[in-house]
């Protein structure tokens, strides 16, 4: 029996989409697989989350540009995935028509708000949105306001210390890395002296990975203070040991405090911005004047109007299987956990699944990219990235890798190859 | 000659130079790639000579892949002795745990008593250094030095 190869689209090109593409390939020999991306550059996360200085993080990248270079998948960008009959986009149910298999891997970008009074004050900045920011994300690329010499950070996972780690560094540290001067410049005017990290867990319980905070003691101008820690008392935990391994503060420029089993209760403002941070700890409360507070307490999704109903009805929604025909990745089918390698083991096991479904599913009818061309005329392709990259690379700075471009219009105007023009 | 090409591999990065250097020695040697985490320690092949590749994860420990290997070792400690091998290492120089994983791994299968041979090289995701571009001369340098170790014996 000859088989039509089947025809599969990813849409979000970000880390768990690549990992499923990567894992389909092996798993259905043959597969047309195409890529779509709301941005015309793929790799999501891995360019847009995974912060600046940890370029060999990004690393990753070369893999997934072996999809598009050598492996046969398309790359299909400036194409947006929303509700049926929402301007400007394609609806899941018109994707459904072209392929033979959808997947979704559309990730988590929205930044949990504080649920607190004052949780919406300006001063008060998303953590992704931040990190979006120094990533030159086209949606986050606003000039910040000041950020002040005092920063409050809520919570305590990876982002959380990213974010600090990031606020803390001089520019020397950023030797290598792409995070533009203009994000530099920025840090400096703040002059920051003080961060005040706030975790409600208990240290041994704390959400960050213990190599993060290691990491921080590589910086000799950072001294650190510890509250709370009288919660782990006689536990033993590689956190405990990673804090320990910190200087303690003393003469530094930058005096960071690990507050643990502190709850955020309220934000207060003056002159219309926030101005401090009310925390219970125990049965005290805490106030502390600050000038930003970076909330870091976990992301959703971008289109709830999308993800719930198809979760609500998932015939197994950890593996990521809505229905036959249909699947969810990464974190959008498993909630805000785990690293970007862990969505490897996560695309392989999908895959296998997606491959048994394909036995049953009738294949071969479905027009693929043809009727996604002419239903969207202005997507962008792998080679239109290429440019961009090669745009990126030639334009970067002294002691930077890359200098990207953050401006949408740029982007696609770079991806369609037309000429600028200065008029 | 007959090479074993091995991976231990927590993002993939592993798994694909591995997949760069297979390229580069077929057509001179008789090359098989396996996953680590496929490979059961007793049965690894003294005729073969072992290049391992293997990165680092989380606080300097071994990746996803070579965390079964390495407990199948420990646990039916098989006498190695037959067993000749070098290692490349992959790491990340922003952490101080840098390269732990292969030294480990390297540590472990001398332990049962493998021989390596010649030193561990190391790639620094930090670094300008593509990682083929020393793992290349490695494989070719390794395999030079164990072409006339297995002559002699």
């Amino acid at each position: 029996m000859t088989q039509i190869a089947p025809k599969i689209a990813i849409v979000g090109a970000g880390p768990s989409g690549c990992y499923l593409a990567q894992a389909l390939l092996k798993a259905v020999p043959g597969a047309e697989i195409d890529m779509l991306d709301r941005l015309p550059v793929p790799f999501g996360l891995v360019r847009y989350g995974v912060a600046a200085d940890h370029q060999g993080t990004k690393a990753v990248a070369r893999q997934f540009s072996r999809l598009f270079e050598k492996q046969g998948v398309r790359f299909f960008g400036n194409v947006t995935l929303g509700q049926d009959g929402e301007e400007g986009t394609i609806a899941l149910t018109e994707l459904q028509e072209a392929y033979d298999v959808v997947a979704l891997g559309l990730g988590l970008p929205r930044d949990r708000a504080l649920p607190l009074p004052g949780g919406d004050l300006p001063g008060v900045i998303g953590a992704g949105a931040l990190t979006r920011h120094w990533n030159d994300h086209p949606d986050d690329a606003a000039d910040l306001p000041d950020l002040g010499r005092r920063v409050v950070i809520v919570g305590q996972g990876n982002v959380a210390i990213d974010v600090l780690r990031i606020l803390a560094k001089r520019e020397e540290h950023f030797e290598g890395s792409d995070l533009s001067h203009r994000h530099t410049d920025h840090i400096a005017a703040a002059g920051i002296e003080s961060i005040d990290i706030f975790g409600r867990s208990p240290a041994h319980e704390a959400k960050f990975d213990p190599v993060m905070v290691k990491e921080l003691a590589q910086l000799p101008h950072m001294g650190f203070a510890f509250e709370g820690l009288h919660h782990s008392d006689g536990r033993e935990d590689t956190r405990l040991e990673a804090l320990a391994s910190l200087p303690a503060a003393g003469d530094h420029d930058i005096r960071v405090t690990f507050h643990f089993g502190a709850t955020p209760v309220k934000l207060c403002s003056d002159a219309g911005r926030v101005a401090s941070a009310r925390f219970a700890c125990g049965g005290e409360e805490l106030s502390l004047p600050c000038d930003t507070v970076i909330s870091a307490i976990g992301f959703e999704t971008h289109v709830p109007g999308i993800r719930d109903d198809l979760l609500a009805g998932a015939e197994d929604a950890d593996l990521g299987v809505i229905r036959p025909g249909l699947y969810a990745t990464g974190w959008f089918a498993r909630g805000p956990r785990g690293t970007i390698p862990e969505n490897r083991q996560a695309a392989q096991a999908l895959a296998k699944r997606i491959a048994a479904d394909l036995g049953t599913l009738p294949t071969g009818e479905k027009p693929g990219s043809a009727a996604l061309l002419t239903r969207c005329p202005e997507t962008t392709d792998y080679q239109g990235w290429q440019r961009i990259d090669a745009a990126e690379t030639a334009a970067c700075a002294e002691g930077r890798v890359r200098a990207k471009v953050a401006d949408l219009s740029q982007m696609l105007t770079l991806a369609k190859g037309q000429p600028e023009t200065d008029s | 000659m007959k090479i074993a090409l091995l991976y231990g591999t927590e993002t993939g990065n592993a798994e694909m130079l591995c997949e760069d250097i297979e390229g580069h020695l077929e057509g001179d040697h008789d090359v098989a790639m396996a996953d680590l985490g496929d490979t059961d320690p007793a049965a690894l092949d003294g005729e073969a000579f072992h290049l391992i590749v293997c990165s680092t994860y989380g606080d300097g420990d071994l990746p996803a892949s070579a965390q079964p290997f390495a407990e199948a070792l420990e646990k039916a400690a098989p006498d190695l002795s037959a067993i000749r091998f070098a290692i490349f290492g992959l790491g990340d120089s922003s952490y101080d745990t840098y390269n732990e994983g292969s030294q480990k791994l390297a540590e472990l299968l001398v332990k049962f008593g493998a021989k390596q041979v010649g030193e561990r090289t190391i790639h620094d995701a930090m670094g300008s250094d593509m990682p083929e571009d020393l793992a290349f001369p490695w494989a070719e340098d390794r395999i030079a030095e164990a072409e006339s170790l297995f002559a002699e014996s």
